[in-house]
């Protein structure tokens, strides 16, 4: 019995999962050069199969076993060598956005709002969807506290994605869905479409949208060029024509852009032919790239009963966070 | 009128192949893309579900009707840069329906006269299976056919086989251009018949999730709509899509084995079209460059 109390360990001090086991914490709280998370579980701004509702939870759940497998100085980031450090310091989880179905300006602002407080206060807001309009809110505060904290500073913006999400309307939807977040964050006053690029768009796009992109000096990279000059150089591209002019990037991180083979657990699934080693290949070439503020969406748990969308997805998020959530090796590495 | 010019939500609506016309089968005319479901069971495969597989496909498909949306300018291959068009697609695609259930003597015999029929007014039927045991039907519907299977269990050593199950030799997936349409060349004999059996099998099993028969190897995509594509440029009579399972226990919600073979297809309905094909008096994708 005195073993028993004696190896008796205290239960977690928040219930619930935050993204990486991080801290829960509200928005003021942020300092500058952290990750401040907010949820956007809403779906009803997407036009086909639903779930992404359920994407926050997932992506938290999923980050949290992942970072329990990679405790601090015990484990190396492989492709670095670098340590992985708890989300004690680098990283606070907000909690969710109110999300008000059905009405998309309270939605809208409830999002933005947070992610304008993380922004004014220096931090990196990351959002986590969510369908993919949910990334207009979560860019649009951004670029709210931006103009705030920097009232002349520019960014630049790259959209993973097997789509453009550039369409000025959608049928039924109308001008604020899934198909529409692009064309209204080119709309935003501290960004232009001849710093947006997009990564990963495969099978049919809508020809005017393309024009109108390519036009205005937007720049596309297909599947196909992912394939043919490879995922590290297409960053590389991507990256030089975003920060054209330009202080801060904003990442928009679709995961329909990887085949639906592999991750078949999205409203919109497509067959890229983009495998997980390329998309992570991606997002490594953003490791060092000067973050503003970031979103990953299109998580749909109920889509993927095998649940290995969301630990597809969770990874992501350790690929682009990595300069973050490692440190170099100073020392010998010890069991802890 | 084409049933997808109306803006309707992708999940509204009448259900047809890419928001296709629908016909009844007398209609058909020479030219024509006859497409056709055999929402039929066999009761021996491993899993049930094989008759949800025909309008699984047709769901699927209306995201590639959706681009012919009057909302939206016009569709392009992204990879391609070519536009893609749809006034052929408007005119020579239609939808037929599904052969009725019954027992499987009637379903036989159904299927059997309308290939036959579809076949005597020169269109090509696209059969979406359903069990690949329907594919003895079609063939017998098309006298002296020859065959070309992609995926599936061999049956007849006289068919053009691609990437065939079981993979023990190895046979190479990947399209040696040169070599293997030579190959298939010297096969084809253009005074018989041509019947494509289109098997999910033929793909590397982690990009068709939803395959009953999963396997080492296979093609990725590319290589099989390249093989789909010079299949297309020929006169085919019917081709026949099987082995999806929409329903596979546990996988309902997963749509990756449809909509892997309708992107597919795609190639396959393109080059029938004749779109960017260098043949006179077809069209070809560069008339309808606008960008």
């Amino acid at each position: 019995m005195t073993a028993a109390i004696t190896t008796f360990h205290p239960p977690l001090a928040q219930p619930g999962y935050r993204l990486f086991d991080g801290p829960l914490r509200d928005v003021t709280d942020a300092h500058a050069d952290q990750i401040g998370v907010v949820g956007m579980p809403s779906d009803w701004t997407h036009s086909s199969r639903l779930g992404t509702r359920f994407g926050p939870e997932a992506l938290r759940r999923a980050t949290s076993l992942l970072q329990s497998l990679r405790p601090q100085g015990a484990s190396f980031d492989p492709d670095t060598s670098l340590h992985t450090v708890p989300a004690t310091d680098w990283l606070i989880d907000c909690g969710d956005a109110e999300i008000t179905a059905q009405d998309v300006d309270a939605t809208t602002e409830a999002i933005a709002a947070m992610t304008e407080m993380l922004t004014v206060a220096g931090a990196i807001p990351l959002a986590l969807g969510g369908d993919h309009y949910n990334s207009f809110p979560a860019c649009l505060g951004y670029s709210r506290g931006l103009a705030k904290r920097a009232p002349n500073a520019r960014f630049g913006y790259i959209q993973i994605d097997g789509h453009l999400d550039f369409s000025d309307r959608l049928g039924a939807w109308g001008s604020h869905n899934h198909a529409t977040n692009a064309r209204r964050i080119s709309e935003l006053p501290n960004t232009d479409v001849s710093n947006m690029v997009w990564i990963g768009i495969t099978g049919w796009v809508d020809g005017g949208d393309l024009v109108l992109i390519e036009e205005q000096g937007g720049r596309v990279f297909s599947a196909g060029d992912v394939q043919k000059l490879g995922a590290a150089e297409v960053m590389r591209q991507a990256l030089a024509h975003a920060m054209q002019g330009c202080h801060e990037l904003y990442l928009s991180i679709d995961i329909d852009a990887m085949d639906a083979g592999y991750l078949p657990g999205t409203g919109s699934i497509v067959h890229s032919g983009i495998t997980p080693r390329q998309y992570y290949d991606l997002l490594d070439g953003l490791a060092e790239a000067p973050l503003g503020g970031l979103d990953i969406v299109e998580v749909s748990p109920p889509l993927d009963p095998s649940q290995r969308t969301e630990f597809l997805s969770a990874e992501m998020l350790f690929r682009v966070l990595r300069r973050f959530r490692t440190r170099p090796v100073t020392g010998p590495v010890t069991e802890q | 009128m084409p049933l997808r010019s109306a803006p309707l939500p992708r999940m509204a609506g009448h259900l047809s192949f890419m928001r296709a016309q629908t016909k009844a089968i007398g209609d058909v005319r020479p030219g024509d893309l006859a497409v056709l479901g055999v929402p039929f069971e066999d009761t021996s495969a491993p899993h049930a579900g094989q008759s949800l597989a025909p309008r699984a496909f047709r769901e699927t498909s209306v995201y590639f009707g959706w681009h012919a949306n009057p909302q939206f300018s016009h569709p392009v291959d992204i990879d391609a840069r070519q536009d893609i068009s749809t006034e052929g697609l408007h005119e020579r695609l239609c939808d037929l329906g599904d052969i009725a259930p019954g027992s499987e003597d009637a379903i036989h015999a159904s299927l059997e006269a309308a290939t036959s029929q579809i076949s005597r007014n020169d269109a090509c039927a696209i059969i979406l299976g359903g069990s690949d045991r329907m594919s003895e039907t079609v063939q017998s519907a098309l006298p002296n056919c020859q065959t070309a299977q992609l995926g599936g269990t061999p049956d007849d050593a006289r068919d053009f086989h691609v990437a065939p199950l079981p993979n023990g030799r190895g046979t190479p997936c990947n399209m040696d251009t040169a070599a293997q349409r030579a190959t298939f060349s010297r096969w084809r004999d253009p005074s018989r018949p041509l019947f494509v059996r289109f098997d999910l099998s033929v793909f590397e099993t982690p990009l068709s999730a939803l395959c009953d028969q999963p396997r080492l190897g296979g093609c990725d995509l590319e290589t099989v709509m390249q093989w789909l594509e010079l299949l297309g440029q020929q006169e085919v009579s019917a081709i026949m899509l099987t082995g999806l399972n929409p329903n596979r226990p546990g996988m309902g919600v997963v749509k990756v084995g449809q909509r892997l073979m309708v992107t597919a297809l795609l190639a396959f309905i393109y080059a029938r079209l004749g779109f960017g094909i260098e043949n006179p008096g077809r069209q070809t994708s560069k008339e309808y460059v606008l960008t």
